[in-house]
């Protein structure tokens, strides 16, 4: 398998001279699924900026055998798109319909095929006939869901996912994760943020964590990753806390969406 | 696109613009002695609310809406305004004298305001924001205006919730007192809401930039010029010359055997 995204000694610091990224190195193979887990502030985030060209670090990073550059740049977003954090910053047009072909018509697509591609985005994401709802009066849900529609409706071969759980209701998470499986059997690659561990057990081919100093200090499966329960605690991606077993209050630690016995 | 049986709804969005930014000219330009001249203009507003079809009671319901706020601007004027006494209100000590010149300004102010909100209110239920935004980009309005308001109508409600959230964080843990901090409070919030403000904009801008914007508004749809709209502007910009112009008042004044025509007929 052909390595789609290289990554190497990667680093940012904001203009403030916070350090966003330290010395970031891995490759992403075609078609696969890698989500990235970390702590708040560990520079995920930031990685998705550096990567899309919004923020621009010192290092190495080659897209589809292209080089990350100002040449480049309008070639690989074509190719890769990514997903917000908050679906407000990605829906600014009026109507739904207007957001998803957005994208197609800043390409230079012609109208009918930039209906047909936002229609089709629209299906993907099971939200067909909302093609003339407002974009700011959908649920978060739908918005999160509109927003995905938003970057497929230009077919990209790599899809960047910033925390695309967090804030939904349980009912929301499965629909998502059904669309992440579709995504996944078309072979789409796709990059997600997220400290959500159940999503990541749910949908990850690959795993990499982010550490507090701001660079990746594992990557693996799954597997491998999600049973290292040392460097998961180590990261602050599992927590000690007091829970409640009927009516013995104790404390110890756990991860979340597992049962345990004693 | 599906079509109207609606003839406003179905005009090209810059057939409506041209009109309706002709209609409020006049109506800005005219005199307010003129009054008959102001009855003509309300008979083209009410035959244009009557091809939009939407009922009195919908245009009451908006224009109601919006009235009280031109009203309580102008209802000081007969009062501010020098000139020639009408009449003097004593309210205890105080004696509030009403001007003519005061009575004309505050009509003047009314009747403008009522027939341009009157066209506003047609012109917003029979064209969507997007359609009038496209129509403006036709007209070759600048870019960068369309833009700006394109974004005010996506993201008022969205800076209305995020101030809604602020003043709700202050609510909830201010209990009374200490007045001038107040002040100090509401800074430090209109400051942050400018800086989340500004942020979003930010955000929103990479967001638009990762699909491929350049700088130009695409729309999905595609406007033509009809018969329609050649008709429907022929007609309204006519009209318009025919009571600018005075013809109609030399039409009034038309006489056959010393009788006026109007009158004869």
């Amino acid at each position: 398998m052909a390595g789609i995204i290289k990554i190497s000694n990667l680093s940012y610091r904001y203009p403030d001279g916070t350090l966003g990224l330290n010395n970031v190195s891995f490759d992403v193979e075609e078609g696969e699924t890698l989500v990235i887990i970390g702590a708040n502030g560990t520079g995920k985030s930031t990685l998705f900026m550096n990567l899309m060209g919004i923020l621009d670090g010192t290092g190495n990073i080659e897209i589809m055998g292209l080089p990350l550059n100002k040449i480049n740049l309008k070639e690989i977003r074509q190719k890769m798109g990514m997903v917000f954090q908050n679906p407000d910053d990605q829906l600014f047009c009026p109507t739904v319909l207007d957001d998803v072909s957005f994208g197609p018509l800043n390409l230079g697509w012609d109208s009918s095929q930039a209906i047909t591609a936002s229609q089709k985005a629209l299906a993907l994401v099971d939200m067909e006939g909302y093609e003339l709802r407002m974009s700011h009066h959908l649920s978060f849900g739908e918005k999160k869901r509109a927003a995905i529609a938003t970057v497929l409706s230009m077919n990209p071969r790599i899809l960047l996912l910033d925390e695309p759980t967090s804030g939904l209701d349980p009912r929301s998470v499965s629909k998502f994760i059904n669309i992440l499986y579709t995504l996944k059997s078309q072979r789409q690659t796709l990059l997600i943020v997220t400290h959500d561990i159940f999503l990541t057990q749910e949908i990850a081919d690959r795993v990499l964590v982010f550490s507090e100093e701001k660079s990746p200090v594992a990557i693996g499966s799954y597997k491998e990753i999600l049973n290292n329960y040392d460097l998961l605690l180590k990261n602050n991606l599992v927590h000690q806390h007091r829970h409640r077993h009927e009516e013995v209050v104790h404390e110890h630690e756990h991860r979340h969406g597992y049962t345990h016995e004693h | 696109m599906k079509s109207s049986d609606n003839l406003l709804e179905s005009l090209d969005p810059r057939t409506k613009i041209v009109s309706y930014f002709a209609i409020i000219l006049c109506v800005v330009l005219t005199p307010i002695t003129h009054l008959r001249d102001f009855a003509l203009y309300f008979l083209l507003v009410l035959a244009m609310s009557f091809l939009s079809r939407i009922t009195p009671k919908q245009i009451l319901k908006k224009v109601c809406i919006l009235i009280p706020f031109v009203l309580f601007v102008a209802m000081f004027v007969p009062f501010v305004k020098e000139g020639h006494i009408c009449c003097a209100l004593k309210i205890g000590i105080f004696r509030l004298n009403v001007t003519y010149e005061g009575i004309w300004t505050f009509l003047n102010i009314m009747v403008k305001s009522s027939l341009s909100i009157l066209l506003l209110v047609i012109a917003s239920s029979t064209t969507t924001f997007p359609d009038f935004l496209k129509g403006l980009d036709l007209l070759h309005i600048p870019r960068l205006i369309i833009m700006l308001m394109s974004f005010m109508y996506r993201y008022i409600f969205v800076i209305l919730d995020e101030a809604r959230r602020l003043i709700r964080a202050r609510s909830l843990r201010y209990f009374g007192s200490r007045y001038r901090e107040q002040f100090r409070v509401l800074g430090y919030m209109i400051g942050v809401l400018f800086i989340r403000t500004f942020e979003r904009a930010e955000r929103i801008y990479h967001a638009m930039i990762l699909r491929g914007f350049g700088g130009e508004i695409r729309s999905l749809k595609r406007f033509k010029l009809s018969y329609k709209d050649i008709l429907f502007i022929i007609g309204t910009i006519g009209y318009l010359a025919c009571i600018v112009s005075g013809l109609v008042h030399k039409i009034e004044h038309i006489k056959v055997n010393n009788t006026r025509l109007w009158q004869g007929l």
